[in-house]
């Protein structure tokens, strides 16, 4: 069984867990604004022996919006690993080791998540560490150049990737303005002009790694008041800052757009149809509609999967994201064919689907399996603090909180057929479309 | 007497059959709890090792037709519709020596879910369509995705070739371009019967399911075939002689390295675990703690990563917990190099190699001893959290004939390990003399010729590194690797695997 990860369920994971009047996330949670506003979740959870800490910021590629800085906010996640003056990279490390966290952090267009699993009996040392750094990062330039290298590494390793390659042409082309042009990882003229931005990072560190733009979240094995008091005190010293990102908001499409890429070497080929679609916000219906759409629409159980992949078996998969973004992004539909003589017809059949979807209202049934499937898919991402973490930051980096999470899945549940057939005819309009193709060349 | 002859004759039969009705106890493997999600790995114990000469991937296919085609009950869309708003899915894993089925669902859907998971592996319907659908994108897999899509995957395939040549091991567990293209769909038939067998079958189920479902579970895979009694085959021992170097050609801006040689460790040796705290040393994987990061990344920004292994570890890439249910009896011990911008590729392959004989030569200190001891210890609790990683581990203990717990047994040895035993391992188990190393990149033919020549490979940084940093590059770059000119292969991309 192929699994799909529909980026788009991490957020939908929150949706209908119950139907109860009171509040659907099953766990006990406490959410506290210190003074200095950094914001505090705390989830005790059946985990054995383990917690699992995170520290979301509200800052991530769509923050760089000035030209030749693109990759900074991925840069500077790799950055935060440099130690301060109390802790030295060596002795973080050593540190580290020894309590034997599983670590690491990630960063996406719209935040940035750095995170630890580790026994409970290391709490207040974890909280030290990471309050610490958070308030006291510290590198060189040394060390700042060479690290740029090893995000190099991170982006040749992916070179051969056609779907990494697919994102970079699609933002490229769909977008003028918006940050969301570039990828995370950024330009690749930018990665290789980081080693001359030592200065740019340090500001970069000042105007977004203050309290307001973060979120601390703790799941697992721990005592929350103790915690909390701990947080309290080790990060208290944090001075909120005053900077806003003044995105630069991306003009109307006129057009379709096209592109294509020629891939060096052979692969499967891949057409991939995006539509500049509206923001994530807990209380749209449209964004919920669209989303639910995404599934009804290319999902494993819809029509056009059974022509294309079971019957027709022209395309390998075919799949739609309304992936959420705090700014109007894409909606992708995409699918990789067996031979390129079939782009264009697996194409159109994006088109013809997307027809019918506004022709008429959204089958009533399938509407209701989506939203068991959502249903039970949250139900089942709770198991371990790990889990639940990722499913939640996903959640969190949007509204700093979990209070949404009943707003959402109102929403969400009153999402009609009806509703679904009027967003698709208010999106899918051709000249609202960007177009990729890629196709390998033999070497 | 004629009477209670024929009686007794009439029991016999069904004594006989009543005592073959269930599958036993000892083939079960059962972790109850509390948690509603229930968890299925349904292991059996053939893998791609198992693929007859010339049908290589067949084992990989037959799994195929189980987890993503129809079954005698429902086609394959409307086994996707019925699991659909249980969000639940069964997926097959095939490794060299084990295919494992495994899925996980509510306990809300436990009957709807099971009899859906029951079917696809006790009546597929091996239908033409599911079929012609399931080898193309298999061999569009080997020819395409594996040769061009991922170049580290293909380093790692291209190792395991290169150490396994002529041996079950020795193929990637999605065959080769030829094989596939000439798997028939009477070959998974006969695949599946002679492989699929209640010889074969440990069931592991975890959480809070009724006892009824143990009841049925029994019953219904006893439908299975007996099953042969010799499936535990003998696997020749693979044989490394000096240092072989595969280059696969293709273009990119920075080469992928990985190599490596055969250890006779698993699991359930004695010395494997002072190995695998040597290991964890040198480079725990995708991990900042392993001297290998520390000094190629951190120091000289060479690349991504840089880990050591002595377990398989598929998809490293993608993964940062190994995957359970890869248990192999033949280990190797690896050292993965993430790619490294072609100017500094000679460079990093040799810093690597000289990296390994350093610990050869001088073991670990006691101070990295017990701070990597201490990472290995506290670091366990990540692992087997879910019911479904719990089960894994579990079957995996059982390949391995251990009677205590891996994780269990990985704690009581290295609270009572010493620096000793782990520079004793190092000493008898790891080697530079005989090698096999793959590598994925450009101009593959002149990397080749630099290796043979020990073309002089100095390097130069954006910014000033520390003097004690820029001495040793100078050794490095310099270090000379043994590989003879007839010990090199180069092969294009779109060739190997064919």
């Amino acid at each position: 069984m192929k699994r799909k990860l529909l980026i788009v369920l991490s957020l939908l994971l929150f949706v209908a867990a119950s139907l109860r009047a009171e509040s659907i996330f099953p766990y006990k949670y406490q959410e506290t604004k210190l003074d200095n506003e950094l914001r505090v979740i705390l989830i005790p959870m059946k985990n054995p022996g383990l917690v699992s800490y995170y520290t979301v910021v509200h800052a991530g590629s769509r923050d760089e919006v000035e030209p030749g800085k693109s990759g900074f906010a991925h840069f500077f996640e790799h950055m935060m690993f440099r130690g301060t003056d109390k802790y030295p990279p060596e002795k973080r490390n050593d540190i580290l080791s020894n309590m034997g966290a599983d670590t690491n952090a990630y960063t996406t267009d719209d935040f940035t998540n750095y995170y630890l699993h580790f026994p409970t009996k290391y709490l207040e040392q974890v909280i030290d560490l990471e309050s610490d750094r958070f308030m006291n990062l510290k590198y060189s330039l040394p060390a700042f150049q060479t690290e740029s290298r090893a995000v190099l590494g991170e982006y040749n390793k992916n070179f051969s990737n056609p779907f990494v390659q697919l994102d970079e042409k699609i933002r490229d082309v769909a977008f003028d303005k918006s940050s969301y042009k570039h990828t995370t990882i950024g330009f690749i003229k930018d990665i290789q002009n980081m080693p001359n931005e030592y200065e740019y990072s340090l500001q970069f560190f000042q105007r977004f790694y203050r309290p307001e733009n973060c979120t601390i979240l703790v799941l697992g094995n721990f005592d929350p008041a103790q915690t909390l008091t701990l947080i309290k005190k080790y990060y208290a010293p944090w001075k909120p800052g005053d900077y806003a990102t003044k995105p630069i908001p991306e003009p109307e499409q006129s057009a379709e757009r096209r592109g294509k890429i020629d891939y060096q070497g052979d692969t499967l080929p891949i057409v991939m149809a995006a539509y500049k679609a509206p923001a994530f916000a807990v209380d749209s219906k449209e964004y919920a509609a669209l989303t639910l759409l995404a599934d009804l629409a290319f999902g494993e159980t819809s029509p056009l999967y059974q022509r294309l992949v079971l019957k027709e078996q022209k395309a390998d998969f075919v799949q739609a994201d309304n992936d959420p973004h705090r700014d109007p992004y894409l909606y992708q539909i995409y699918a990789r064919v067996k031979d390129d003589k079939d782009l264009p017809a697996v194409e159109q059949s994006f088109y013809s689907t997307l027809e019918e979807m506004k022709q008429k209202p959204a089958d009533p049934k399938r509407l209701a399996d989506l939203k068991s499937n959502l249903k039970y898919g949250f139900l089942m991402s709770l198991d371990t603090s790990k889990r639940a973490g990722s499913a939640l930051v996903r959640y969190i980096e949007l509204t700093h909180n979990l209070e949404g999470i009943d707003t959402l899945f109102q929403t969400f549940q009153s999402v009609t057929p009806e509703d679904i057939q009027k967003v698709a005819q208010k999106y899918f309009d051709p000249k609202n479309r960007t177009v990729i193709t890629l196709s390998g060349a033999k070497q | 007497m004629i009477r209670k002859l024929l009686l007794l004759f009439l029991l016999i039969p069904s004594l006989l059959v009543a005592a073959d009705a269930t599958i036993p106890d000892s083939q079960l493997l059962l972790i109850k709890n509390d948690s509603p999600l229930i968890a299925f790995r349904i292991l059996f114990r053939n893998g791609s090792a198992n693929d007859p000469a010339g049908k290589e991937g067949l084992a990989a296919l037959t799994s195929s037709m189980i987890d993503q085609a129809g079954t005698k009950t429902n086609d394959y869309q409307k086994i996707l519709e019925l699991l659909y708003p249980m969000s639940a899915s069964y997926s097959a894993q095939v490794d060299k020596e084990m295919t494992v089925v495994y899925g996980v669902t509510h306990k809300d859907n436990l009957t709807a879910y099971y009899n859906l998971l029951r079917d696809a592996i006790l009546s597929p319907a091996f239908k033409q369509d599911d079929f012609d659908r399931l080898k193309t994108d298999q061999l569009n897999y080997v020819a395409k995705s594996l040769r061009f899509n991922d170049d580290e995957e293909l380093a790692k395939e291209t190792l395991n070739w290169g150490i396994f040549k002529g041996h079950p091991y020795g193929h990637p567990d999605a065959g080769l371009v030829s094989s596939v293209q000439k798997l028939t769909l009477d070959d998974v038939k006969s695949y599946y019967a002679s492989n699929y067998t209640r010889k074969n079958i440990t069931i592991g189920i975890a959480g809070d399911y009724p006892d009824s479902l143990i009841t049925q579970v029994k019953k219904d895979f006893a439908a299975l075939p007996a099953g042969d009694a010799g499936t535990d085959r003998k696997l020749p021992q693979p044989t490394v002689a000096d240092w072989n170097v595969i280059l696969i050609d293709k273009q990119t801006p920075a080469t992928g390295f990985t190599f490596g040689f055969p250890i006779p460790l698993t699991r359930s040796d004695d010395d494997y675990y002072p190995l695998m705290l040597a290991a964890s040393w040198l480079g725990q994987h995708r991990s900042q703690v392993g001297h290998l990061f520390g000094v190629m990344r951190e120091v000289r920004g060479l690349n991504y990563g840089d880990y050591a292994y002595i377990e398989y570890f598929p998809f490293g890439g993608r993964y940062f917990q190994p995957l359970p249910n890869v248990g192999r009896h033949q280990q190797i011990f690896e050292i993965w190099i993430r790619p490294v911008q072609n100017q500094n590729r000679q460079f990093a392959l040799r810093m690597a190699a000289r990296e390994l004989q350093k610990l050869i030569d001088n073991g670990i200190t006691k101070e990295d001893f017990e701070t990597t001891r201490n990472f290995l210890l506290n670091y366990s609790v990540n692992l087997a959290q879910s019911n479904l990683e719990q089960l894994g581990y579990a079957l995996d203990d059982r390949f391995y004939a251990l009677t205590t717990p891996y994780l269990d047994i990985a704690r009581t040895r290295l609270t009572s390990m010493t620096m000793d035993d782990v520079n004793r391992a190092i000493k008898k188990y790891l080697s530079t003399t005989n090698m096999v190393v793959a590598i994925v990149g450009q101009d593959a033919a002149g990397l080749a010729k630099a290796i043979v020549d020990n073309t002089p490979s100095p390097i130069t940084y954006e910014s000033p590194k520390p003097d004690a940093v820029m001495q040793e590059d100078k050794q490095i770059e310099s270090y000379p690797l043994p590989v003879k000119a007839d010990h090199v292969t180069v092969i294009p991309a779109d060739k190997i695997f064919q």
